[in-house]
């Protein structure tokens, strides 16, 4: 640290002759302030998603309260064992999977092609109230839209009466009893809660495409499908991409509360997920050990499949996140 | 946008630190350290003992704020400010942080307040107190259901033997015929939890279970026979074709909850309440053999299931039954439209309060010892003995000592009096003979309006806290020590249900029940605590699971494929390993039966 530059002109420039060490330390004093700044959130970071992982060691225990870390008893790798011969473990998989991908693809096709069908609009009073509309169910609570949906599918519900009063069926179904439509239920309530909300950073994303774009394309006589098509849709495709990997990182963390408040004893084969089955037969009946596996093979998964779209991407589409 | 940059900083930088300082400190402990206990150890402890001074004195008044020259009572207890918390297993919707009467008047006699933290939803405790044990931070007193054993097996309770012995005498009072039944199993003795989720040697003077009918529906029938599964359906039947509609919306004539657990009170309960055998949660134990196994295994209830099924493919079992919510069942049941039910009071207690409220005594229900057939007698009131879920004290208690003697006072004449009637000259009067008289006005409040009742005078919220005497038990004054009496249970009845009553020339709902049956040796076995370690409960969560599945699938059958569908029911069971389960827990009801009655099991 004897070498402090004491004004600007040396470090800018990429001096050849200046050992690594020595940009590297530069560097750091140059950015001193902003270093400092992030020092808060690195720590918050490290306490919050790194500390955590020293619990991954229950899930090699067979871990009992109240005793200390010593006084465990080491399993190896027997919850793991018990987990994949558990058949109710790769029903909860598949369901989790199912409703993932489901939603992954309803939640990206959809808002997109709003966000596009919207920016079309231009009354500006109406593309605001229409959003504005759009995004507000994203603010209630899983609570209230299980209630609603519930309500609404029940055999005196809205749907029944409207399909019979328009002939379509004679006798009500009950929806939320039909175990294979359960994925459909959750997806459809997902798009309806999430779909104004999802598509607010696409609008942002295409106010950023260079209008000169598009009066371009006119000039050469493209139609608003076309503009759509060569304009809007490639200029928003590095947003699109990002999310996409991202979201496919999450894919097994897909939350639990729409099945909890959605499911019932019924559908409970189709409606059962990953977070549920740990709640049920880990915390519940107080073997946390085997929890701790279950959320342990779902972090694991997860960082896979994360690189895994990356990586995909990175090669075919030429967009990376990392 | 301009930015004033160490304006930003520092307000970035404060509130990151706001952030993190906010979860560093855990727990913001439990507030018992702020108030330092002043020595009642040392001299209560020579002490024998006798609980003979306190009784019969209701005067509310024990206001000894530590006079030191009384030195020669030396039980009297430390009377200065403490706090315990507190977890509560059950909800208790009315909890008001004892700014109610009788709250006030427990901190003015014993000093304490209770930071209460209570379950939500549907009750029962088991994420949360798991969660405890896993992050061992316990509340200092807590009532923890039948999720007692994890706390045990997580060495999170304190064995209050010496503590009941040296400090509590009212307990040992109350408790003295069933002191092997507070005893937590036949290898650790210790005791773990004092019962009070119940009364000793209570005397149940009405019946709040069995099949309900609408009081409006036995008035228009004439108040036939309800007997048998079969008069239930004919009555629910016989209405419903007169009247199609309640109020414009349409008659529902049965309505079940198979919303998570409560569909073990109102579906699969009455499997064996109405097939004549007695309450052992999900287990039939044989009363000879104490061979225990899951009830479903039992032939008559298949024929019971047949019956629902039955009801089911007739249209007179609600279709959203096992597909509503909680509270989607409690609104239908508090619209009025819902002829019958098949539960227990306290699990619609609320719906039925709000049609009181609202003025609609008629919809209210009436209790029917329904069976199958004439060949069974309802055992819903076989007494299990002294055998309830209890309070216990948790490692994380500063100071055992002034909670034990908290629980004691609670168990005195004078707390057990203040917590089932409330205060004097409030909630109720001494007349010339000294007998307790509730007011018509308190009363009224009390049957009509019974949330903001308990909210405002505490009546009833503490009753969990400390053993009590149950119903039909005199204190010293020739008092009754509850207000469930003969002649308040009758006080309490609305005109719509005397009027009922009447019809079956009964004063009681209990009059119609069976009376006279022998009491269980192994207890109520719902209160058995089962090992958190091995095998057991990942089979019983399993069974848990396919019950829950497989009985909706059950009942909603199309009557032809009813048997093959309960065949795969016991065959899904048999798999997840229900036959060794049961045979495991036969073993911990032989042990039980030893630890209670002495006898020797083989």
């Amino acid at each position: 640290m004897k070498t402090l530059p004491s004004a600007g002109t040396t470090q800018n420039v990429d001096v050849p002759g200046l050992k690594k060490k020595q940009r590297f330390w530069a560097g750091i004093v140059r950015e001193k302030y902003l270093l400092l700044m992030s020092i808060p959130f690195v720590l918050w970071l490290f306490v919050f998603n790194y500390l955590p992982i020293w619990g991954w060691t229950m899930a090699f225990q067979n871990y009992k309260p109240a005793k200390s870390f010593s006084e465990q008893k080491w399993v190896g790798f027997d919850q793991f064992k018990t987990l994949f011969h558990d058949h109710d473990f790769y029903l909860v998989l598949r369901n989790t999977l199912a409703m993932s991908v489901l939603g992954l693809i309803a939640g990206f096709t959809i808002p997109i092609l709003f966000a596009i069908l919207l920016n079309e609009v231009k009354s500006m009073p109406f593309k605001r109230v229409a959003q504005t509309i759009t995004y507000l169910p994203h603010f209630v609570s899983w609570v209230v839209v299980a209630g609603i949906v519930t309500s609404m599918l029940s055999l005196d519900g809205v749907v029944n009466n409207l399909l019979i009063w328009l002939h379509i069926i004679h006798e009500p179904i009950q929806f939320m009893a039909k175990e294979h439509w359960f994925w459909g239920i959750v997806t459809g309530s997902d798009i309806w809660k999430e779909t104004g909300w999802n598509a607010i950073i696409f609008l942002s994303a295409i106010t950023g495409i260079d209008k000169e774009l598009y009066e371009a394309a006119k000039v050469d006589g493209a139609g608003r499908f076309r503009q759509m098509w060569n304009i809007t849709l490639p200029g928003i495709r590095s947003t699109i991409m990002v999310l996409f990997i991202l979201s496919v990182g999450h894919l097994l963390n897909n939350g639990y509360e729409k099945q909890l408040l959605l499911g019932n004893s019924l559908v409970v084969d189709y409606s059962q997920v990953l977070d549920l089955y740990a709640l049920n037969y880990g915390i519940k009946i107080a073997h946390f050990s085997y929890g701790t596996a279950i959320s342990m093979f779902n972090s694991v998964v997860s960082i896979l499949l994360l690189f895994t779209a990356n990586g995909f991407f990175k090669k075919f589409a030429k967009e990376s996140i990392m | 946008m301009k930015w004033n940059s160490t304006k930003t900083l520092s307000v970035l930088t404060l509130s990151s630190i706001l952030l993190l300082s906010g979860c560093g400190g855990g727990n913001n402990d439990n507030s018992s350290s702020t108030s330092s206990p002043t020595t009642s150890t040392s001299d209560t402890s020579s002490s024998t003992s006798s609980p003979t001074t306190s009784t019969s004195d209701t005067s509310s008044s024990s206001d000894n704020t530590s006079s030191p020259s009384d030195s020669a009572d030396s039980t009297k207890m430390d009377t200065s400010p403490i706090a315990f918390s507190f977890f509560g297993a059950d909800i208790s919707p009315n909890w008001n942080n004892m700014q109610d009467d009788v709250g006030k008047a427990i901190t003015a006699a014993t000093g304490v307040t209770i930071n209460a933290e209570f379950d939500v939803g549907g009750g029962g405790g088991e994420d949360k107190i798991s969660l405890m044990a896993a992050s061992d931070q316990y509340p200092d007193i807590i009532f923890s259901k039948g999720n007692l054993g994890k706390l045990v097996d997580a060495g999170a309770i304190i064995d209050l033997t010496d503590l009941i012995d040296k400090y509590a005498p009212h307990i040992k009072e109350i408790m003295k015929d069933s002191m092997n039944r507070m005893k937590y199993s036949l290898d650790d003795q210790a005791i773990y939890a004092i019962p009070t989720n119940g009364g000793v040697n209570n005397e149940s003077f009405d019946a709040t279970g069995g099949f309900q009918v609408q009081l409006r529906v036995l008035k228009e029938l004439g108040y036939p026979q309800i007997k048998t599964v079969q008069d239930y359906e004919n009555v629910l039947k016989e209405y419903v074709a007169k009247h199609p509609t309640t109020d414009g919306q349409p008659t529902i004539p049965l309505l079940l909850n198979g919303d998570g657990w409560k569909r073990m009170i109102t579906v699969t309960n009455p499997a064996f309440i109405a097939t004549g055998a007695p309450d052992d949660g999900e287990y039939y134990v044989n009363p000879e053999t104490y061979e225990a196994q899951l009830h479903y295994y039992r032939p008559e209830e298949k024929e019971y299931f047949r019956w629902l099924n039955h009801m089911y493919n007739e249209g007179l079992l609600d279709k959203n039954s096992f597909v509503q919510k909680d509270d989607q069942y409690q609104a239908k049941i508090a619209s009025g439209a819902v002829l019958g039910l098949i539960s227990q009071e306290w699990e619609y207690g609320n719906a039925e309060n709000s049609l009181k409220s609202a003025g609609k005594n008629d919809a209210t229900y009436g209790h029917f010892p329904v069976t199958l057939s004439d060949q069974y007698q309802d055992h819903e009131l076989v007494s299990a003995g002294v055998d309830f879920y209890g309070i216990s004290i948790t490692k994380a208690c500063k100071d055992p000592v002034r909670a034990i003697q908290f629980l004691d006072w609670l168990a005195s004449d004078e707390g057990q009096v203040l917590n089932n009637w409330g205060v004097e000259g409030k909630q109720y009067t001494l007349d010339a003979s000294g007998k307790r008289v509730i007011p018509d006005d308190v009363n009224n409040a009390k049957v009509n309006d019974n949330a903001n009742f308990s909210k405002s005078t505490g009546i009833g919220l503490y009753t969990a806290f400390a053993p009590h005497y149950g119903d039909g038990v005199k204190d010293s004054t020739g008092n009754y020590y509850t207000t469930n009496f003969p002649e308040q249970i009758i006080a309490s009845y609305s005109d719509a249900e005397k009027e009922a009553l009447a019809g079956y020339n009964a004063t009681t709902w209990k009059d119609l029940w069976p009376k006279d049956l022998p009491v269980k040796e192994w207890g109520a076995l719902y209160n058995m605590q089962v090992p958190t370690d091995g095998e057991y409960q990942v089979i019983y969560t399993k069974t848990q699971a396919i019950v829950d599945k497989d009985v909706p699938k059950v009942v909603l059958a199309k009557t032809e494929d009813f048997d093959k569908v309960y065949d795969e029911f016991i065959a899904d069971l048999d798999n997840a390993g229900a036959k060794k389960m049961g045979e495991m827990y036969t073993a911990l009801v032989k042990n039980r039966v030893k630890l209670f009655t002495g006898k020797d099991v083989q």
